[in-house]
């Protein structure tokens, strides 16, 4: 019966898209708004809109600023799938929350639609303001101005196996920093037995491999867009390097067969079966893997270029200030105290989470688990692509980055696929 | 709303005659029913038209654009390929599902003891959402921890195992298997309470007359099945015709966006690419699509049997 309505589900989808766009009070998901506003003494109460992906911290931290501060924060958390939908009809509703957490990735297309709100002058006043997250910071600046902060830090980094080196006889305080010794090392590893492998990715998930693939390329000397993101460069011969790369250890059977038909399912659970040998992840899963499988010993590395070199992925979200904000200035407040020292570390770094400052990926805390020291820094040189259509052109499992891929590594066609890619790329981009 | 039924009800009372107070009676007893599809259907309905003529980005103005949308739709490859892929689609999984479900509708039609117990077993699958249930079959069909790769690899059918969901082909069975699974339950209903609309009397007369089993089903039975079939393969056909939550979960689309419904289609340009006004406009085009071949459908099972 559900598949009789599926066409009802779609169109009123999009309904209430256009009802929330067209009427003046949206539905905002918020409950206790105004009983919690008439409490608060001599403050406000500010609604504040966060994705389900990291909700422990943010109520942490959320519960921590309202018991110290007499302006109050309600927090209103949405499931990371529905977030840019749910955000884009109250934007245009007129009726955004005061404040948002919202992936890196969407600041250019929100700050180019006119829906957030500068805080250029405020933002660069911050003592650290050159500490912050470069690569947020870069994302979250449009025209010139900035338009968000970081708020939570991700990295990605090679994660690898450290009984499954010892048993291959490979150094496993010594991992591999080139795209060589990866496939060396993965090579050794798959002859310690039949469902044992050396190399893991999650072949049809298009957000995984942005996340874990692309750094191979930047950390080559390569890029897949222009610096101002104007421009597709899937051409860069290092592009077609990093494919090759996957291509013959796919073709050695380095890596499962299964890996091709991972939709990201398994690309926090593969490593965690102990029988994989390298893959590349974030920090998050360093914390999974402590605490629900103490058994496997894992080590972290920067993902390496070709021949060195390092880089990373810098995810996560930036907080910023929607256009139509009842409490602008408060707002800020938030955003000031959260990336202060004082913040970053008894809620960020001792709680396992990266801080989103370069000055403090080194802190007390990662000092006892230089995994996260190693995420910390990876997330500090980390890059991430500047466009408005990053959806279509990365996230998409039907787009041309996730096609580009597949056809490479698991057709063989590297050559093909970069100049379809490329092709595709550009169309989206002159889409604009 | 209690002063404006009230506003309607009272004048009727006062000077109305006895057919006239049935037949207002009768419309507040159907007004829910009209205010929610007015308010689910109806208007979502013109919301979605409207939209339709419109460059809608999620965030930002609307623009106007006439029929901008339609004409692009022309050109619009994957959106052709997205409904020939749904045709094959539907046309491969109405089969068995209906062979199945006539099937299983006859074993269950019977007044042996325990037999409501099958019936549960056949539906339970209805029930469980189609997420779940694809969630459940990824799983099942999983190359490590997958039962089904283990039970074909432990009666030594296969030698490694099969990747199931990375093959157009292979993927396209592997899914109609789990719709036939999930669904044969329901037109095994529908066809059950056809199966038993029909009055017992025909049968001992055929049997009276000497009609062996297979005449009674092929000449009584069936014939008289036929409207009931014209339902089951109505809401069977819209149903395959909107496949999205199967593919979406277990392929992506893929391999190679080869399995890319046109459900699937609408829901990228809508909500991955933010289009909302061309996705508005290509769920009026299947909106179309399936009104003509229902009405098609309707007609060629068209049943004047009364009884």
């Amino acid at each position: 019966m559900q598949r009789l309505s599926k066409l009802l589900v779609v169109l009123s989808l999009i309904a209430v898209l256009a009802l929330a766009a067209c009427t003046a009070p949206a539905a905002a998901p918020t409950g206790e708004q105004a009983a919690a506003g008439g409490q608060a003494a001599g403050g406000v109460t500010m609604s504040f809109w966060t994705r389900d992906s990291n909700q422990e911290q943010v109520r942490a931290l959320v519960d921590a600023w309202n018991e110290s501060h007499p302006n109050k924060i309600e927090i209103t958390v949405i499931p990371a799938s529905e977030y840019m939908t749910k955000v884009g009809a109250s934007v245009g509703a007129g009726a955004p929350p005061d404040l948002m957490a919202v992936d890196l990735i969407y600041v250019p297309q929100f700050a180019a639609a006119g829906q957030l709100t500068d805080i250029t002058d405020l933002a660069k006043a911050l003592p650290y303001f050159e500490q912050l997250s470069p690569s947020h910071v870069r994302l979250a600046t449009y025209d010139g101005k900035i338009f968000g902060l970081p708020f939570n830090a991700e990295g990605s980094y090679l994660m690898y196996n450290k009984g499954l080196f010892k048993q291959a006889g490979l150094d496993p305080e010594n991992p591999p920093k080139t795209w060589g010794e990866i496939a060396d090392a993965a090579a050794k590893i798959r002859a310690l037995g039949d469902d044992i492998y050396g190399f893991y990715f999650s072949g049809s998930c298009a957000g995984c491999n942005a996340f874990t693939f692309m750094p191979l390329i930047w950390a080559s000397g390569g890029d897949v867009l222009s610096d101002d993101g104007a421009t597709a460069t899937l051409t860069d011969p290092n592009v077609a390097a990093a494919l090759e790369f996957y291509r013959q250890m796919w073709a050695d059977d380095l890596i499962p067969p299964g890996a091709r038909a991972d939709t990201g399912t398994d690309f926090a659970n593969a490593f965690t079966t102990g029988k994989i040998g390298m893959v590349g992840t974030g920090a998050f899963a360093i914390n999974n893997i402590k605490t629900n499988f103490p058994e496997i010993e894992f080590g972290a590395t920067f993902l390496p270029g070709a021949e060195g070199g390092a880089s990373s992925f810098a995810g996560g979200d930036s907080i910023a200030i929607p256009a139509g904000s009842k409490y602008p200035n408060e707002a800020f407040e938030f955003i000031k105290w959260a990336t202060s020292d004082e913040v970053q570390l008894e809620y960020y770094a001792k709680l396992n989470n990266l801080p989103v400052r370069t000055d403090l990926a080194k802190n007390e805390y990662f000092a006892a688990d230089p995994r996260l020291t190693v995420a910390a820094e990876a997330m500090a040189m980390g890059k991430t692509p500047y466009t408005v259509v990053y959806n279509q052109l990365f996230n998409d499992a039907n787009g041309p980055w996730l096609k580009m891929i597949q056809t490479a590594v698991f057709d063989g066609k590297v050559e093909e696929a970069v100049n379809t890619a490329q092709e595709e790329f550009t169309k989206i981009l002159s889409g604009q | 709303m209690a002063t404006a039924s009230s506003a309607i009800v009272k004048p009727a009372r006062r000077g109305a005659t006895l057919s006239q107070r049935r037949m207002i009676a009768g419309l507040l007893f159907v007004l829910p029913a009209v205010i929610f599809t007015l308010t689910m259907f109806i208007f979502p309905l013109i919301m979605t038209g409207w939209m339709s003529l419109h460059n809608w980005p999620l965030l930002g103005q609307a623009t106007f654009l006439g029929l901008q949308n339609y004409v692009d739709m022309i050109n619009d490859h994957q959106f052709w390929a997205s409904l020939w892929f749904t045709t094959q689609y539907t046309l491969l999984v109405t089969p068995p599902i209906f062979i199945l479900a006539f099937a299983l509708a006859l074993l269950v039609n019977t007044a042996l003891r325990g037999v409501g117990v099958f019936r549960t077993i056949y539906f339970i699958p209805v029930v469980i959402g189609l997420g779940t249930s694809s969630l459940l079959w990824v799983w099942l069909l999983n190359d490590r921890v997958g039962i089904i790769n283990g039970i074909l690899l432990d009666l030594n059918l296969i030698e490694r195992p099969i990747i199931w969901l990375v093959d157009k082909n292979l993927a396209m069975f592997a899914i109609i298997v789990s719709i036939v699974w999930k669904t044969v339950g329901f037109s095994m209903i529908l066809l059950l309470a056809g199966m038993q609309a029909i009055p017992d009397e025909l049968y001992q007369a055929a049997e009276v007359d000497g009609a062996s089993y297979w005449q009674r089903l092929t000449h009584i039975m069936l014939p008289l099945l036929r409207s009931t079939f014209a339902l089951a393969l109505v809401l069977s056909v819209i149903g395959s015709y909107l496949a999205f939550d199967q593919f979406y979960i277990m392929t992506r689309g893929g391999p190679q966006n080869q399995t890319i419904t046109a459900v699937y289609w609408i829901f990228n340009n809508s909500f991955t690419y933010y289009k909302l006004g061309y996705g508005a406009a290509l769920s009026i085009v299947l909106l179309v699509i399936l009104g003509v071949l229902s009405i098609i459908q309707l007609r060629v099972l068209r049943d004047e049997t009364t009884y």
